[in-house]
This record gives C-alpha cells, sequence and structure tokens, in this order.
C-alpha cells in the first residue's frame, strides 16, 4: 500500500482545543519508529483509506492575533485544513468565518476544509448552535463536525471524512528510470462536494 | 635490539607471527620476478616452506578480490601479475559487479526480457524493473516444464535492504542478493546461472570485455560462446607492460567498490543458519577458522593473520567509533615508527606531511583514477577546494600519468597539514551531539590526524613506511613502474622494520617490569609531542601496561601514547576513504556488526567531523561487539578483555601487517561500507572527477561561486536569490544523477528505490554545500548588512530581548531560566557550524525539544503551537543571536522540499515565523501585526519552496533533452540526451535515430507533445528554445518530445494511444486523440512541418491552453 502523505492545517481561536483534537486522534498511535515527537505541535498519524495509507502531517498554528500573520507559512501546501471553532464561544466561531476567508482567498486551490466545532460535552453553555454551523459549513461546501476532544467524541470520524475527500492517486507516481508517462494534469474539479 | 626480555611465549607467537608477514613479503616478492629469491634468505626465515604456503593460503584470503581493488587503486597491472597467478578466480559477486551492465537492467520490458533469454540455458536472468509492480524484479529463464518461459521475482527493498519477495534473507545491495541467488535457489525454483562468458571468465579483464557490450551481450555470439580468447589474452604471470596496464585501467574505469569472497563462502553462511544477512567477510573468516588446526605454535599467528582482514575491517569500524582504540592503534604505531626510523623527531614532520598529503590524496584515488582512464593526459587540478584532497594520488605510482599529481610541491602539503590540524580543532570544538563526550570529541579530531600513507596496493605496499613513502613521492617516476618498489633493499627493510618492531613491542609488553620499553615509551610520546604539540598527549597513560597483558599478541603497547600525533605515520592505507561507519552497520549490516558510533577512519577529515557531527545517534561510544568474526578467534582476543579493547589490539597487528605487507586487504574495507555511505561517497567522488559531465558542472559552479564571490555575489539580487540558485542546482543535478548513467554501478543496484534520492541529496549537499557553506555564510551576512535589514534586526532583538515573557505571548509558563538559554545558544552555534541543511534542522529539532521538554516537565500537559511558538519566539528573543536569522533562511532554502512539510519543516517554519515576529518587533508593537511585506515574503516562500515539488527534472536541465521514442508495438521509452542549446531538431533527430537505433530514421520526426496535442517540429528549430520557451511559460503545462514515425500519423497516433501494451505510460486520452489525428492531418499536409521556432510562445498559449482546442489553429 502506497503511503500518501498529507499536510493537515489545524487552524482556530486560541484555546478552542486545536490541539486536544490532535492529541486525541494521535493518542496510543504514536508513531514512535518513524521519528521521535518533538511536541504537540506537529504530530503525524497514519490512517487507511482504501487501498492507500494515509499519513496525516498534522500541523498545529497558533490562534493568537499577533501569529495570525504567520498562517499563511502553515496551510499554505496542506491537503486539508481542520478550522475548529468552540461551540461555547460565539467569537471563535466569527475567528472561523475570517479563516474560511482567508484560506478562499490565499489557501491552497483544492484545499479540504473541515469545520470542527470543539467542547460539545459542554451543550448546556453552547453559544453557537449547531444547525447555523451546520448550514454555515455547507454553504461553503466544507465538511462539518461536532467534536469533544476530552470524551473522545467524533475525532476520528473528522479525518476520517477529510480522508475520503482526499482524491485518490490515479496511479503511483513513481517514474521509472526508463521510461515516462505522458500524463495529463488531473483535472483540477469535483473536490469540495460533501 | 635495544630491548629486553620479553615473555618467551608472547616473543614466540610474535615471532612467528612476523615471520608469517615476512614470508608475506617474500610471497610478494617471489611473484615479482625482480626480486625472485634475493631476499628469502635475508631474513634467515627457518620455515620458509611452510610459510609460503601459508602465505598463499592468507593470500587467497585477501586477496581474491583483488583484481577489482587493484584497478580501483590503480595498480591493475600489479595485481594481474601478482596474483593472478595464485588466485585467478574471481567470486560470483565479482563478476556481477563487473558485469552489471550486462544482467542489470532496468528499463527492459517483460517481453523484452523473455525475448533475450528464451535463447538462453534455464536459470539465466536478467535484473529488470516492472512496471506494473513499479519494483525490480529477477526474470529468471524457468525450466522446459516451466508454464511460463521467463518467470518474474520480485525484489523488495526495505528500507535499507534488497531481499527476494518471500524470502526472510535481505542483503545490502543487489549485488550481493544476486550473487547469492546464484548460490543458493533460496525461494528460487533453481539457483540463477551466469551467462557461461561470464562464469567462465578469469580476469576481470575478461570481464570488463563482456561489460562493455552491456545489453548488446545477449545479442553478440559472445553469450553463446565460451570465450579462451579473452582470457588467454592476458598473462596473469608475468607483470604487464604499462600499456597493457593502461588498458585494464581505462576498460575498468569506475569500479564498483563491493569486495567479495568466494561463493563457497555465501553459501557456507547459509548453512551456518547464523545469518540473514550475508556477509562474506564474515564467512570467510568463518570458514578458514575452521580449517584451521592450530597445534604448531605457528597456529595462533596463522590464526592471528588470518583474522586480520576482518579483525581489521572491524576496528576500523571501532576506531572510528571510540577514540581509546584509535589512540591505542596509534600509539603502537608510534613506538613502530620510532623503531623504524632512524631519526624519527627530525623526520617526523615531513613524513607527517607526506602521510597527510597522501591521505588527503586518498580520498581522490578512485576518481583520480577514472580521470585516468578517461583522460590520459594529466589534469589540472580542479578548484581548490579539491586540489587540496587531490594532492596525492600515491596509489597511481604504477601510472606515469599521475606523476604530476604526486608531485606536488611540500609547501602545500605542509599548509594542507597546518589547516588539517586546526580543523581537527575545530573539528572537536563544534562536536554537536548532545551526548557527546570528551572522548568522543577527541575521537572527531583524531582521524584528522591519520594519514593514510599511502600505496594500499600490493606491491608499493612494502614502500609504505615513511621513508619510503617519501622516497615514492620524490621519486614517484620510479615507483611508477610499479614493480619498482620492490627494489631489493626494500623487502629487506620491511622485514627489518618488522623484526624491529616485534621486539619493541615485545620490549613494550613488558613494560612493568623493564625500563627500556618504558623508555621507549616515553620517547614516542615525546615524539608524538614534538610532532603536534597537541595537548592531548599521553592523556590515558595509565592504562597501557594492564592492556598489554592481556593481548595474546603482545602487540598493544597501550593507550599511553597519544594517538593522534602518532598515528600520523602509522594507519593502515586504505583504498577506501571512507570505511563504513558503525552507525551504518547498525541499520544495514545488522547481523554483522553490532552498533557504534563513528565517522570514516579518516581519509577526509572535515568530512569526518561531519558526519561525526551528523550522526544521531546518542552513544558513540559503543563499541563493538564481538561479534561472530571476532569471537571466533580466540587467540585473537582474550576472553577477560573488554570488547572495547579487541579491536584495538586486532587493529594494531592489523595495522602492522597491513602497512608491512597487506595493503591490498584494505580494499575488505570497502565492503564494509555500507551502501548508503558507498553511493554518496561515489557521487562525491563523481563531483571531483572533471572527467565526467557531473564532475565539470559541480566543479564549474563550485569554482564560480567561490572564485568569482565578489562578483557573483552582487550577481544576486539577495541572499534569498543567492540560495535559491543553490537549491536550484542542487536540484538539478539530483536529477541529472538519476537519469544519468555517470554513476557506476547504477545507484538502484545499491539503494532501494525510496532512498535514492535521500542519499543524492546527502551526497549533493556533501559536494556543493559543504564547499560553499562558508562562502554563502559570508555572503548572507553581506547581504544583510548592505541591506540595513542586520542593524534593524539587532535593534529589535535587543528592544525584544528586556521584554517579559508575557509580553511575548508566552501566558501561564515559566520561561526557560538563563542556564538552559545558554545551553539553546550552544546548541545554535553548533547548528551554524554544520553545512548540511538537514542536520541544521536536527539541531534545531533539539533545541525545539529540549524547549518542549522544559514547558512540560513544568506543568505536565502537552502543548499545542498556542503555547509553543510564543514560548519560542521568547526563547530566540532571549538567546539574541541575529546569524539565525541567516541560518533559518539557509536551511529553508536549502531544505530538500520533500522534507518541507514534515517535523522538521513544521519546527523550521516555527523558527522562522518567530524570527520575523522578532524582527518586526518595533512594527508590531505597533501595529499588532506584521506588515503586508512579511507576509507577502512568507507567501511567496511558500509558493516558491511548494513549486519546487514538481521541481526541474534533468530534463530541464539546459543541456538534456529528453525524448521519447514511440513506437507501435513498444509504448515509449525515453532517453535524456545531450542536446545542445542551439542543436537543431535535424540534430536531434539524428542523435536521436542513433540512440534509439532506428534503422530508417528518414522516416521518423520529432514531435512535440503538449496537452495532449502533438506537433512535428521543423528541422530547423531548436528543441532546447522550445523547452525553455514551454518553462517560462507562467503554468507550463507538462510536455514531452517525442522521436516517431512521421508516416501514417493517423494510424499510429491512434493505434498507438489506444492499444499500446504500454497505455498506462501514456495517458493521452482519447477525447484528445481526435484532435490528435486532425493535428497529424494537418501536418502531414503539405507543408508536414510546423514552424515552430521563437514564436512558439505566443502561438502555444493561444492555441494549446487546453486540450479542447484543435490544434489545427497552430499549424503554421
Amino acid at each position: 500500500m502506497a503511503i500518501r502523505e498529507l499536510k493537515v492545517c489545524l487552524l482556530g481561536d486560541t484555546g478552542v482545543g486545536k490541539s486536544s483534537i490532535v492529541c486525541r486522534f494521535v493518542q496510543d498511535h504514536f508513531d514512535h519508529n518513524i521519528s521521535p515527537t518533538i511536541g504537540a505541535s506537529f504530530l503525524t498519524k497514519t490512517v487507511p483509506c482504501g487501498n492507500e495509507l494515509h499519513k496525516f502531517l498534522i500541523w498545529d498554528t497558533a490562534g493568537q492575533e499577533r501569529f495570525h500573520s504567520l498562517a499563511p507559512m502553515y496551510y499554505r501546501g496542506s491537503a486539508a485544513a481542520v478550522i475548529v471553532y468552540d461551540i461555547t464561544k460565539l467569537d471563535s466561531f466569527q475567528t472561523l468565518k475570517k479563516w474560511v476567508k482567508e484560506l478562499k482567498e490565499h489557501g491552497p486551490e483544492d484545499i479540504v476544509v473541515a469545520i470542527a466545532g470543539n467542547k460539545n460535552d459542554l451543550g448546556d453553555i453552547r453559544e453557537v448552535p449547531m444547525k447555523e454551523a451546520k448550514e454555515f459549513a455547507e454553504s461553503i461546501a466544507a465538511i462539518f463536525i461536532e467534536t469533544s476532544a476530552r470524551n473522545a467524541v467524533n475525532v476520528e470520524e473528522l479525518f476520517q471524512k477529510i480522508s475520503k475527500q482526499i482524491p485518490p492517486l490515479e496511479n503511483p507516481e513513481v517514474e521509472s528510470n526508463e521510461s515516462f508517462k505522458l500524463t495529463r494534469q488531473p483535472a483540477p474539479s469535483v473536490r469540495r462536494c460533501c | 635490539m635495544s630491548t629486553s626480555v620479553s615473555h618467551p611465549c608472547k616473543q614466540e607467537r610474535e615471532g612467528s607471527f612476523f615471520k608469517l608477514i615476512n614470508s608475506f613479503a617474500w610471497e610478494i616478492g617471489t611473484l615479482k620476478k625482480e626480486m625472485r629469491r634475493k631476499n628469502e634468505p635475508s631474513e634467515g626465515n627457518p620455515k620458509t616452506d611452510t610459510l609460503i604456503g601459508l602465505g598463499e593460503e592468507v593470500g587467497g584470503l585477501f586477496l581474491q578480490a583483488s583484481p577489482c581493488a587493484g584497478i580501483r587503486a590503480g595498480l591493475p597491472g600489479a595485481r594481474d601479475s601478482g596474483y593472478d597467478s595464485l588466485h585467478r578466480r574471481l567470486s560470483v559477486l565479482d563478476k556481477l559487479v563487473h558485469t552489471h551492465t550486462v544482467w542489470l537492467q532496468l528499463g527492459l520490458r517483460h517481453q523484452d526480457a523473455t525475448h533475450i533469454l528464451m535463447d538462453q540455458p534455464t536459470g539465466t536472468f536478467l535484473v529488470r524493473k516492472s512496471a506494473a509492480l513499479q519494483r525490480k524484479v529477477i526474470s529468471l529463464r524457468m525450466d522446459k516444464d516451466s508454464a511460463v518461459p521467463v518467470k518474474d521475482f520480485s525484489v523488495k527493498e526495505s528500507q535499507y535492504t534488497f531481499s527476494l519477495e518471500g524470502s526472510s534473507l535481505s542483503f545490502a545491495d543487489l549485488f550481493r542478493l544476486v550473487a547469492f541467488c546464484c548460490i543458493s535457489r533460496d525461494v528460487l525454483p533453481f539457483t540463477l546461472k551466469l551467462p557461461e562468458a561470464i562464469a567462465s571468465a578469469r580476469t576481470s579483464a575478461d570481464l570488463e570485455e563482456v561489460a562493455k557490450l552491456g545489453a548488446g551481450f545477449w545479442d553478440a555470439q559472445l553469450c553463446h560462446r565460451k570465450e579462451d580468447s579473452l582470457s588467454g589474452s592476458t598473462a596473469p604471470d608475468r607483470p604487464p607492460t604499462s600499456a597493457q596496464r593502461l588498458v585494464s585501467l581505462s576498460t575498468a574505469p569506475a569500479h564498483p567498490w563491493l569486495q567479495t569472497r568466494t561463493p563457497s563462502e555465501l553459501e557456507c553462511c547459509q548453512s551456518n543458519g547464523a545469518l540473514c544477512f550475508i556477509n562474506p567477510l564474515f564467512i570467510k573468516v568463518h570458514q578458514s577458522d575452521g580449517k584451521s588446526t592450530n597445534t604448531n605454535p605457528c597456529g595462533t599467528a596463522k590464526q592471528d593473520l588470518r583474522e586480520e582482514p576482518v579483525t581489521n575491517n572491524l576496528v576500523h569500524t571501532y576506531k572510528d567509533s571510540c577514540s581509546p582504540s584509535l589512540q591505542i592503534c596509534s600509539s603502537d604505531h608510534s613506538v613502530c615508527s620510532q623503531s623504524h626510523r632512524s631519526n624519527p623527531k627530525s623526520l617526523g614532520t615531513n613524513t607527517e606531511l607526506q602521510d597527510n598529503s597522501s591521505q588527503t590524496s586518498c580520498s581522490q584515488k578512485p576518481s583520480a583514477t577514472r580521470i585516468v582512464s578517461q583522460l590520459p593526459p594529466p589534469r589540472p587540478p580542479p578548484p581548490r577546494f579539491v586540489t587540496q584532497r587531490s594532492a596525492l594520488p600515491d596509489r597511481q605510482h604504477s601510472m606515469p600519468e599521475k606523476i604530476p599529481w604526486i608531485n606536488i610541491p611540500k609547501e602545500k602539503v605542509e599548509e594542507r597539514e597546518r589547516s588539517t590540524s586546526l580543523l581537527s580543532r575545530l573539528g572537536s570544538s563544534i562536536s554537536i551531539s548532545p551526548s557527546s563526550s570528551p572522548p568522543k570529541r577527541l575521537n572527531i579530531s583524531s582521524p584528522i590526524y591519520i594519514p593514510w600513507p599511502s600505496l594500499p596496493s600490493s606491491l608499493s605496499s612494502l614502500s609504505s613506511s615513511p621513508h619510503q613513502a617519501r622516497t615514492s613521492l620524490s621519486s614517484s617516476q620510479e615507483d611508477a613502474q610499479c614493480h619498482l618498489a620492490m627494489e631489493d633493499g626494500i623487502i629487506e627493510k620491511a622485514i627489518m622494520r618488522a623484526k624491529q618492531f616485534q621486539r619493541k613491542t615485545a620490549s613494550t609488553t613488558m613494560q612493568d617490569s623493564s625500563s627500556p620499553p618504558q623508555q621507549l615509551l616515553t620517547t614516542t610520546s615525546e615524539l608524538a609531542h614534538m610532532q603536534e604539540g597537541e595537548e592531548e598527549v599521553g592523556e590515558e597513560c595509565s592504562g597501557g601496561g594492564q592492556r598489554l597483558s592481556d593481548m595474546s599478541l603482545s602487540t598493544d603497547s597501550s593507550d599511553s601514547l597519544d594517538f593522534s600525533q602518532s598515528s600520523a605515520f602509522f594507519l593502515p592505507h586504505l583504498h577506501d576513504p571512507s570505511p563504513p561507519t558503525v552507525a551504518d552497520f547498525n541499520n544495514h549490516l545488522p547481523l554483522s556488526i553490532p552498533p557504534s558510533h563513528l565517522p570514516y577512519s579518516s581519509m577526509d577529515q572535515e568530512e569526518d567531523d561531519e558526519d561525526d557531527e551528523n550522526e544521531e545517534e546518542p552513544d558513540y561510544g559503543v563499541s563493538l561487539e564481538s561479534d561472530q568474526d571476532q569471537d571466533q578467534d580466540v587467540t585473537m582476543v582474550p576472553p577477560g578483555r573488554h570488547t572495547k579493547r579487541r579491536p584495538s589490539a586486532s587493529a594494531l597487528v592489523f595495522q602492522r601487517a597491513l602497512r608491512g605487507h597487506l595493503h591490498k586487504m584494505s580494499g575488505v574495507f570497502n565492503s564494509l561500507l555500507t551502501p548508503e555511505k558507498r553511493a554518496i561517497r561515489k557521487v562525491v567522488e563523481l563531483s571531483r572527477d572533471k572527467g565526467s559531465y557531473f564532475g565539470c558542472l559541480v566543479q564549474d559552479y563550485l569554482s564560480y561561486m567561490c572564485e568569482g564571490a565578489t562578483q557573483t555575489l552582487q550577481g544576486y539580487a539577495s541572499g534569498l536569490e543567492l540560495l535559491q540558485t543553490v537549491r536550484q542546482f542542487i536540484t538539478q543535478m539530483k536529477s541529472y544523477l538519476r537519469q544519468s548513467s555517470e554513476l557506476e554501478p547504477p545507484i538502484e543496484s545499491l539503494i532501494p528505490e525510496d532512498q535514492i534520492d535521500q542519499v543524492l541529496e546527502k551526497a549533493m549537499h556533501k559536494c556543493v554545500l559543504k564547499p560553499l557553506k562558508p562562502v554563502l555564510s559570508v555572503a548572507l551576512e553581506e547581504f544583510q548588512v548592505r541591506s540595513g535589514a542586520w542593524q534593524e534586526l539587532n535593534e529589535n532583538l535587543s528592544l525584544a530581548k528586556v521584554r517579559q515573557p508575557q509580553e511575548m505571548g508566552v501566558a501561564d509558563m515559566l520561561p526557560p531560566d538563563p542556564v538552559v538559554i545558554e545551553k539553546i545558544k550552544r546548541k545554535f552555534h553548533t547548528m551554524c557550524k554544520l553545512y548540511s541543511p538537514e542536520k541544521k534542522v536536527t539541531m534545531l529539532l533539539r533545541v525545539c525539544k529540549l524547549i518542549y521538554t522544559i514547558m512540560e516537565d513544568n506543568s505536565g500537559r502537552l502543548y499545542g503551537a498556542d503555547d509553543f511558538l510564543p514560548m519560542l519566539t521568547y526563547v530566540l528573543s532571549q538567546c539574541a543571536l541575529p546569524q539565525l536569522d541567516n541560518e533559518i533562511l539557509y536551511m529553508m532554502e536549502l531544505l530538500d522540499p520533500s522534507q518541507l512539510s514534515g517535523e522538521g519543516g513544521y519546527y523550521l517554519t516555527s523558527a522562522y515565523g518567530a524570527m520575523s515576529l522578532i524582527r518586526n518587533f518595533q512594527e508590531q508593537q505597533a501595529a499588532r501585526v506584521l506588515s503586508s511585506e512579511t507576509r507577502d515574503t512568507l507567501h511567496q516562500w511558500h509558493r516558491r519552496r511548494t513549486a519546487q515539488r514538481s521541481a526541474p527534472s534533468i530534463d530541464d536541465f539546459q543541456n538534456y533533452l529528453r525524448v521519447a521514442l514511440q513506437e507501435l508495438d513498444s509504448g515509449c521509452t525515453a532517453k535524456t540526451l545531450l542536446v545542445r542549446p542551439y542543436a537543431t531538431v535535424e540534430e536531434v533527430c539524428k542523435l536521436c535515430a542513433q540512440k534509439f537505433k532506428v534503422s530508417d530514421p528518414e522516416n521518423y520526426g520529432l514531435f512535440l507533445l503538449i496537452e495532449g496535442s502533438s506537433q512535428q517540429l521543423a528541422p530547423d528549430t531548436h528543441p532546447q528554445k522550445i523547452k525553455a520557451e514551454l518553462h517560462s511559460r507562467p503554468q507550463a503545462a507538462p510536455f514531452h518530445f517525442v522521436f516517431r514515425r512521421v508516416g501514417n500519423r493517423n494510424t499510429l497516433a491512434s493505434s498507438h494511444l489506444s492499444h499500446t501494451p504500454n497505455l498506462n505510460d501514456l495517458s493521452v486520452t482519447s477525447d484528445t486523440q481526435a484532435n490528435l489525428n486532425d493535428l497529424s492531418k494537418d501536418l502531414s499536409g503539405p507543408c508536414p512541418q510546423v514552424s515552430l521556432s521563437l514564436e512558439l510562445n505566443p502561438s502555444l498559449r493561444l492555441s494549446l491552453p487546453s486540450s479542447q482546442l484543435n490544434s489545427n489553429s497552430i499549424s503554421v
């Protein structure tokens, strides 16, 4: 099985639980063999998808405003972006919208966008209605899911959904020594459907 | 001699040992007609006869690989003449390595392979790459009963090894795998069978003959008949004439470094059942051990001698990995040196210089050899960084052409010497491993002092004493006739030396009980002092005696002498500049050698330093565990000894032996090199070989960058741009190497596919970045100063430094204390000194890890980027190292693009981000946001760097053009051709016809395939220009140059597109087919040749933006 490395960028306000989601996702799956992990801001996890293996290289970003300007470096080249907001903080949802806009303007063309409403275990102090968020996600053809990093709810699912949206490679792009492929670029299309 | 009583038993053993050596020398002498019996009685060896036999045996053991090694060493003639008489057989591995051009046909398709093998006997094989499996396969001719005539067995390439699918045996490279399969069928239905012409070849010259045929071998009659003529042509008993030598030289240019044993050894290994990893070396030892029974007093010595090759290999590895052993060895050598030299003190410096120079030259040897083979006349030394190294390919004695190299002015050598020791000091100071301890540092620097006194070649080996080395320097012309090295006195001297040495050693052994040895030791260390004045002398003075006493060979004089100085004279000469690192063994030869760290045993000092630093393994000091090989040698390794010590003991013995008589053995070290090291080394050598196209490009580029530094600098707008061009160059050269056939053997046979890029990247760092790093650093700083950015950065740094952590965004965390900051600063300083962006990033990661550890230790929770990035910014501001800015730039621009999205890329990005925040601190304070300018920069950076992923391949490189041959029945074959910028289509067509062996070139034309359209190019247009045009388009569509039949284009194109078996290679889909046909029709009209010259660009842009457009529009 071919391993595909997929860079995934985590965006969202500080404190919404970006790193918690990732930590939950990779929990107990630290890939000791491949590289010793420096810290939780860069983590990897490999999951099977169809007849491929997707190795998520998860780039966490700092959510504070002052670091906002650095975000392009992080999301450039990403196959997917997970924008996280806190369902108990309306502000974080507003920030999310800004991120969506920025990604549309500056992000990679075919980036898969996933919106994750975190802390859904705190439903009683919810500020962002699920319906509103879902509609917003649909309007931009993004994946939507509410998660709880604390209770490990929907975290795997989030990444599974992303995995499914990553178009499979048609042919392994290995170029043999003495022959090469006359290939057309795969038409950029149909990536954003739900 | 001057010395005293030594333990009789020991002496006896030594005695026999040295007699053995002597006899060995004698044997060599016998082989040389010049020597005859003259020297035999000179030392009064009582057991000459026995010993000769022994020597032969030993020689056989050591020298099986000699033809190959000899050629590499530049002394093929000597080898052939000396040893073929004794060792006519070439091992299977040798044969395979020599003739890989025949059986290693990666480009073949199954049909081709079937076609070729049909006529061959059962068991004949080819190795090719299966397009379907994307793997190498062994295509094997099955027997008559088989359902298919030719069956493929796929080769699994794991991270470091090659193995057959379904087999649990894995091998370090393809050659070994195939060699093994030639002997044992393993998972195959039967063993592989070499074609008769190869199997029956007796000399490497025969093999060369075969190899020259390449794939044509199969067509040639050669493979059907047994060829005796070839082997008859070499008269092995007679020293070949120089002409002969030249010939063999030229036919054997870059010899693979694989050293081999006989098949039986391989088998032995298997039956042993001990190994999955077949390393013939070890097996040989095992075997010979089994044979030899040590009943006579000689037994031990005999065994020891037998043991030597192996042990010494290990020792080498070990030596590199750990300083104590080095010390031991070298101290022994100093003892030895003293005893040998009439006036050691005065001679010392000179000799050392020479040694040193020869040492440095060693790294050049193989390439030098190649140079010779390609361009007989002496070549001006390559640009400066190389010159130093290329000073003295002493192995080239035998070759008159080499004289210019040899007659290097002494001052230069001296200069080099000095810089070397400087470097060594530097080396020790910049050792970066966090775990590196003082001994390890010593170790780092130690290789620097190790000379490669030279002449690993068989005969000249005798001339390797310091004195002799000088002789060879000055009178290289004589030596050029390699046999002259055997002039009468020499062997005698050598034997004398051996005797002296023996006595010295004996006396040393008695160190504790008798004073003379004591004195001796003192003198030696004094000598060492004299020689280098280094402070490390005598560092471990105390340990010596005890060790000596455990030495069965009592050769170990002690640790008491400084290794670095004395070692200068006596380390053995190796063919191979870089013995393997144990770390690599660890990875690659898991069963052969246990982990331990080590840089090369020395050739290239700086490299060693680098490599040393580069090794990531924390525990460098681990010694070689005794492996099967060592353990077998009971005599050699006394039970009580710490493993660490063993190699030193054996090392000593071996070195002495080596130095004296066994130089050819050194070739064996090569076999211990890991494939990766071997490959890197090869690339590096090739890069220094101006006779190769690659070498030319690299050297020209380097001299352009270095020598024209000032003008070059002015040519670039910024440091960024400068780095980009460097990166581009590296990428291009990598693609060139990947696609050209200049590397020999093909890198695919050494390195598993998925590692190749990485290995090439490393190699390119070594050949390009290493010499350029200083220049680049200076240039970057100049740019920074000139633009004012330096000052601004400094101001901002000092502003940021006084801020509280909270102001930098660090919330509720304890910031690292000053001690930690100091530690981090040190790491950064180390990082700055590295040349490899990869290693630098590793260093950066260590810093990040440290920061993380502190954060987590203080709180116990996991932190994401929200917490880490502010902390990193704070730490960077506290470190206040303005040079980091350029360092980060260097890494970001030069790091292999494939690594940019990994962990290294992430933290590098973070560091860059943090640094940008600091750089714009004031501004940020004011606006709380980065300037749009910075944003743009980041933006552009990423675009640029990600764009590089689809970076130029060889065909983008200006002098190359990749052209595909499209045939009705056989899909596409592509070749990269050397096409000058102004070559016309017509010329290219000719070239293609020739390269693709097209019988009717007039019916073929060159076509440009772009976005599914195809157009024939006019004969007077310039393909390179067209390529350049296409590349310069903002959104360059993939395009290909195709050489195919002009007539019947309609049928051809369509049938090809739809029916080719190879269709997956050609994904021009059917919807474009119509266009293509249209186009073809159009083109086949009265004026079939579209004139595509310089106006190409606009017209193409208009007409070919997508495949929907009918290409009619562009025809004329």
